[in-house]
């Protein structure tokens, strides 16, 4: 199954997105571009401020952390200077995981990332703040028996039969196919590094490259993470567009 | 020699010798301290609070938070010493003061003529010296009592008290449901109770904490509100003898 | 952080004189909830409602760890509700406002004090060992009525809620997975539920579950909880305009009635829920079949 989204769902705030992909279920919100503390207040800048709240509990120093990578990365694509003096506050609820996640024995930041950052992602378009680029991410697990195949956006259950893992890396990709993040886990060797990083550009945004999944078709073509999401947008701006081609 | 209480079910006497709709002795005294606007000192019972009213006066934050617009703001402060309950805590329950504060200050935002004081702050602070039953019902008493003495327009008196049902609330024969007024510590640990807050014949605050069958609330509410009447002749008479003594 | 909005003074008027001529603006009558919907998760103890735009979500979580030592044959239940920017970016992370307090103290009081759930049989052994039992409330949209709909989605989930079983040899417990035994519901005494009205004009017009510009309206609110034995579990009116004491009898009345509705609700619900549950679980088997 491919990744399915739901858009501007919620009332309240200005942009919103549900994110459903391999048992991973996020909401995200954006407020903004709003008005800022006094004290985080930037004169050249937005600020942006994310907030990671799971499932159950309170947060702890590992969504602390998912919060410093998500702020790191989605600075670097939100136009920040052409809204300055503004917030952009973007929360991520997790609202359920898959079963298998807590068993898994991995880091398990790493697995919730790449759909996280998809979130938000969908959630800042929602909300229309001006982006310089648009972001696509994705999983890759390593499994340390000899000559294994990496696994592509691999599902919980994957992983746990996989199991055990030599190495889990998350990648992002901009729209124009530059790195935007890479997080990695394990130990691995610089040129499974180079065929993971391959690999999952091919899925983020490489024309013509290969589907995440069978689910992922894209008006018949084979398409990938990135022809996905403009897919999504195209649903969405014809869907808010569609009292001009009403008769 | 201990008291010997074991005929006072005989009777119909309470654990403290009281008959059913017997309130404690209330002891009151207004302008306890010359430093504050206005100022109160009230026992019921054992159960003694301080409260200081300072205000109207300029409010501290100058967006005037939470207060609507040309209208004061009722701030509340409670704080409970340590040494007030049976056992000593050094930290005592936040979210339930949090709450005591809360109603006081809705209460008399609406009761007070909050329309003549503008961007100003009235605040009341209460200081909980010692605890026996009949919490909030105190603070709302020695609440009037200091707004009274510090001079702020008012339409009436809130006075309040609280009242028990007698029977286990398993028994559905209401018949034998007696309530009780005015409860203290241990009484109130037993039954069922709430506590009522009346404007003359209407009611201002109602509090309900325990599962109580619904048949019962009614015979209670009545005698709440008989209660709270002779609170306020009470503290009338307590205004009255101060006002010709330094009036 | 930005301000909550407030309803214009023209809207404010608009309300108050729609409601003398006994209308509300979306139509409903006095005494009616906006549409409910409830839906559960994949996963047991996760409830999601949504009363009109309001949605909230409850999921239940467990734990194993010592009891408190004043109650050592209890376990532990907590009730835990934030508010996120999500709702409003009026709530900001980590400062509660009044409203959250609220929240979260009539919970406290609906349900925990209330005994809604039995906590003696979270215990595994006295002292040693019991279930921590966590209710998280998600507020994801916020359009008034957030403590009638934060109750009915923690009570939902409570009671769809399965936990796992646990063998005790002496001083030695095991806790068996999902996939050794079948999970247990949880004892549940009673089902309290939550009513909130709101008074205008000193309490000659109450109304039933207030959206966001009615409650912003209001004079004041008188938040009923009860079960479905016609049990009054808490009633909390904090200040505000005064009632008669009649008007409050009244509301109890109104919500012995509304609670019955809603906890047959949530009943057939659950029945739906459980029944695709048992359909999903033979499926799920005979597809693990087909993959050997």
């Amino acid at each position: 199954m491919g990744p399915e989204v739901v858009l501007s769902h919620l009332h309240r705030a200005d942009g919103s997105a549900t994110y459903t992909h391999n048992g991973y279920c996020v909401i995200g919100s954006v407020n903004g571009p709003i008005e800022v503390l006094r004290k985080d207040e930037q004169p050249e800048e937005a600020t942006v401020e994310v907030n990671v709240r799971p499932a159950a509990g309170v947060g702890s120093p590992k969504e602390r952390h998912l919060e410093t990578l998500l702020h790191n990365t989605l600075r670097s694509i939100i136009l920040t200077r052409s809204i300055p003096r503004t917030l952009v506050q973007i929360t991520l609820q997790i609202r359920s995981l898959p079963e298998e996640d807590s068993v898994l024995g991995v880091n398990t930041s790493l697995t919730l990332l790449p759909h996280l950052l998809n979130t938000s992602l969908l959630a800042l378009l929602s909300a229309s703040i001006p982006l310089s680029t648009i972001l696509t991410s994705v999983l890759i697990a390593i499994p340390s028996s000899k000559n294994a195949i990496p696994l592509l956006s691999p599902t919980a259950k994957d992983l746990l039969r996989a199991k055990p893992l030599r190495s889990l890396h998350v990648f992002a990709f901009s729209g124009d196919r530059k790195l935007l993040l890479n997080e990695s886990y394990g130990s691995f060797g610089y040129e499974e590094w180079d065929d993971a990083c391959e690999m999952a550009e091919e899925v983020c945004c490489k024309e013509g490259g290969v589907e995440l999944s069978e689910g992922m078709e894209v008006e018949g073509q084979q398409g990938n993470l990135e022809e996905w999401l403009r897919q999504v947008v195209k649903r969405k701006v014809e869907r808010e567009q569609r009292w001009r081609t009403a008769d | 020699m201990p008291l010997d209480t074991s005929i006072y079910p005989l009777a119909l006497l309470r654990l403290d010798g009281r008959r059913w709709n017997e309130l404690r002795r209330i002891h009151a005294q207004v302008s306890v301290q010359a430093a504050a606007d206005g100022s109160s000192y009230l026992e019921m019972g054992n159960t003694r609070v301080i409260c200081v009213v300072l205000g109207p006066a300029e409010g501290k934050d100058k967006g005037q938070r939470g207060a609507r617009e040309g209208e004061a703001k009722v701030g509340v402060e409670i704080a409970v010493a340590g040494f007030s309950g049976m056992e000593r805590r050094r930290r005592v329950g936040n979210k339930r003061t949090s709450e005591m504060q809360h109603c006081l200050s809705t209460a008399f935002s609406s009761l007070l003529f909050t329309h003549l004081y503008p961007h100003s702050t009235i605040s009341i602070s209460i200081h909980i010296l010692s605890q026996d039953g009949s919490l909030l019902a105190a603070c709302l008493n020695a609440a009037t009592l200091a707004l009274i003495d510090a001079g702020i327009p008012m339409s009436d008196y809130l006075t309040a008290c609280t009242v028990a049902s007698s029977a286990s609330s398993s028994s559905s024969d209401t018949a034998t449901s007696d309530p009780l007024l005015d409860l203290n510590g241990l009484e109130e640990q037993e039954l069922p109770f709430l506590t009522i807050g009346a404007v003359g014949e209407k009611v201002s605050v109602l509090m309900l904490e325990t599962r109580v069958r619904m048949e019962r609330v009614e015979g209670m509410l009545a005698v709440g509100v008989e209660g709270c009447k002779r609170v306020r002749a009470i503290l009338d008479g307590v205004v009255r003898t101060y006002e010709k003594k330094f009036g | 952080m930005p301000r909550e909005v407030e309803v214009s003074v023209n809207e404010r008027a608009f309300i108050q004189q729609a409601l003398q001529e006994n209308v509300r603006l979306d139509g409903r009558a006095f005494d009616a909830f906006r549409p409910l919907e409830l839906t559960f998760g994949d996963e047991y103890g996760v409830a999601d409602v949504q009363l009109g735009k309001t949605r909230v979500i409850a999921r239940i979580s467990v734990d194993v760890t010592a009891p408190l030592p004043e109650r050592k044959f209890d376990g532990i239940f907590q009730i835990v509700a934030e508010f996120s920017p999500m709702a409003s970016p009026a709530f900001e992370v980590g400062r509660p406002t009044d409203a959250e307090v609220i929240l979260s103290r009539i919970l406290e009081k609906a349900i925990r004090r209330s005994n809604a759930l039995d906590t003696e049989s979270l215990c595994i052994i006295a002292g040693l060992k019991c279930f921590a039992l966590r209710a998280d409330v998600h507020i994801i949209d916020h359009d008034g009525g957030l403590i009638d709909a934060s109750c009915i989605a923690v009570m939902a989930a409570l009671q769809h809620f399965r936990r796992p079983d646990v063998v005790v040899e002496g001083e030695k417990a095991t806790i068996l997975s999902v996939r050794e035994r079948e999970p247990i519901p949880l004892s549940i005494l009673h089902q309290p539920l939550c009513v909130t009205f709101s008074c205008y004009e000193d309490g000659e017009r109450i109304l039933i579950d207030a959206n966001l510009a009615e409650e912003q309206v209001r004079q004041e609110e008188v938040i009923v909880t009860m079960n479905r034995h016609g049990e009054v579990c808490q009633v909390a009116k904090y200040g505000g305009a005064t009632v008669e004491p009649l008007a409050l009898l009244n509301c109890i009345n109104m919500a012995s009635q509304k609670v019955k509705e809603i906890s047959k609700f949530i009943q057939t619900k659950l029945e739906e829920d459980a029944k695709k549950r048992d359909a999903g679980g033979l499926m799920a088997e005979l597809s693990a079949e087909n993959e050997r």
